[in-house]
């Protein structure tokens, strides 16, 4: 006889959580892709164009990550709120990563779409 | 926060905490006037200092370990990722286990030619019938039943294992971290 294993109520949102984190890197260097941006510009852009809350005290730790694999710059710029703000973007070798990155993401997802078309029709 | 940011250079930490101080006054400028209560509020989004000044020394370790390739930086990012995690606590085990057994094999081969007739690998007999290994540098007499197995062949050997050791420990934890390890937190 087959033992029935509880469902794990939480499970589809740790899934979720670990999800957003495998995809946190793409979406900060997505975000710098138009141009320069600060780190509260950078959390804001996550949060409104990709649903992406990030905890704030993370994003700092990973921009400086970044930097040191030389996948983004920064600079100082003094603004009109009086204190200076740190600003960020992509180098050639960040540009490289980030469309590789969005590539692979792209085909994933696709070929994870066809899997789930039935799934979809089941919802319907 | 700066001064839980050692191990960061002195120009990295000051950087750090000059960032982090533009974030929280604009955070706190977006509800209008700064004040004691927004400055508060924008601290407390940020997490604890304690929190986040160990994500800025994790990811900075990890990030000059993969760009550096050093085998001293993997070591030290494994101590911190062991202190995380028991993904890292097992990568550091195997990786000390790993270094440590190199570092006695080359011991070993260093040790032959002032201990010739006792140090190297042994072969002895166990009351249970059965026969275990024993690497011996030779600072004591030689073990009793036991038979020499590689003799002068340890030198060579014993380095060359020794390096090939080192080699795939740094590899593997090297591998591990980049494969298994992720500091980042989400909301």
């Amino acid at each position: 006889m087959t033992k029935k294993l509880p469902v794990e109520l939480d499970g589809a949102e740790k899934w979720e959580v670990q999800l957003r984190k495998g995809s946190l890197e793409l979406a900060v260097l997505a975000s710098l892709w138009d141009g320069k941006l600060y780190g509260l510009e950078i959390l804001r852009r996550l949060e409104n164009d990709s649903d992406l809350t990030v905890a704030e005290g993370t994003v700092y730790p990973l921009l400086s990550r970044l930097k040191a694999l030389g996948l983004i710059e920064s600079e100082w710029v003094e603004s009109d709120s009086g204190h200076p703000r740190k600003y960020y973007w992509l180098t050639s070798p960040g540009r490289q990563r980030a469309l590789e990155m969005a590539r692979i993401w792209r085909r994933f997802s696709a070929s994870l779409s066809d899997l789930l078309g039935p799934l979809e029709k089941e919802k319907r | 926060m700066a001064k839980r940011l050692r191990g960061l250079s002195d120009q990295d930490s000051s950087d750090v905490v000059k960032e982090i101080r533009s974030h929280i006054l604009d955070k706190a400028a977006m509800e209008g006037e700064v004040t004691p209560g927004s400055v508060a509020s924008a601290l407390a989004d940020l997490g604890s200092p304690e929190e986040l000044a160990s994500q800025y020394l994790t990811d900075d370790l990890l990030s000059r370990a993969q760009v550096s390739g050093s085998p001293w930086l993997v070591l030290q990012s494994l101590f911190r990722w062991a202190s995380l995690s028991f993904v890292g606590l097992s990568m550091l085990t195997f990786s000390v286990i790993g270094y440590f057994l190199a570092g006695s094999f080359a011991l070993c081969a260093l040790l032959k030619p002032i201990h010739a007739q006792t140090a190297g690998l042994w072969l002895l007999p166990d009351p249970e019938d059965t026969y275990s290994f024993s690497l011996w540098l030779g600072f004591s007499s030689p073990p009793a039943h036991g038979r020499e197995l590689l003799g002068w062949w340890i030198v060579p050997l014993g380095l060359v294992f020794a390096m090939g050791l080192v080699l795939f420990t740094f590899h593997l934890g090297l591998w591990s971290i980049r494969k298994f390890w992720r500091p980042l937190r989400v909301a």
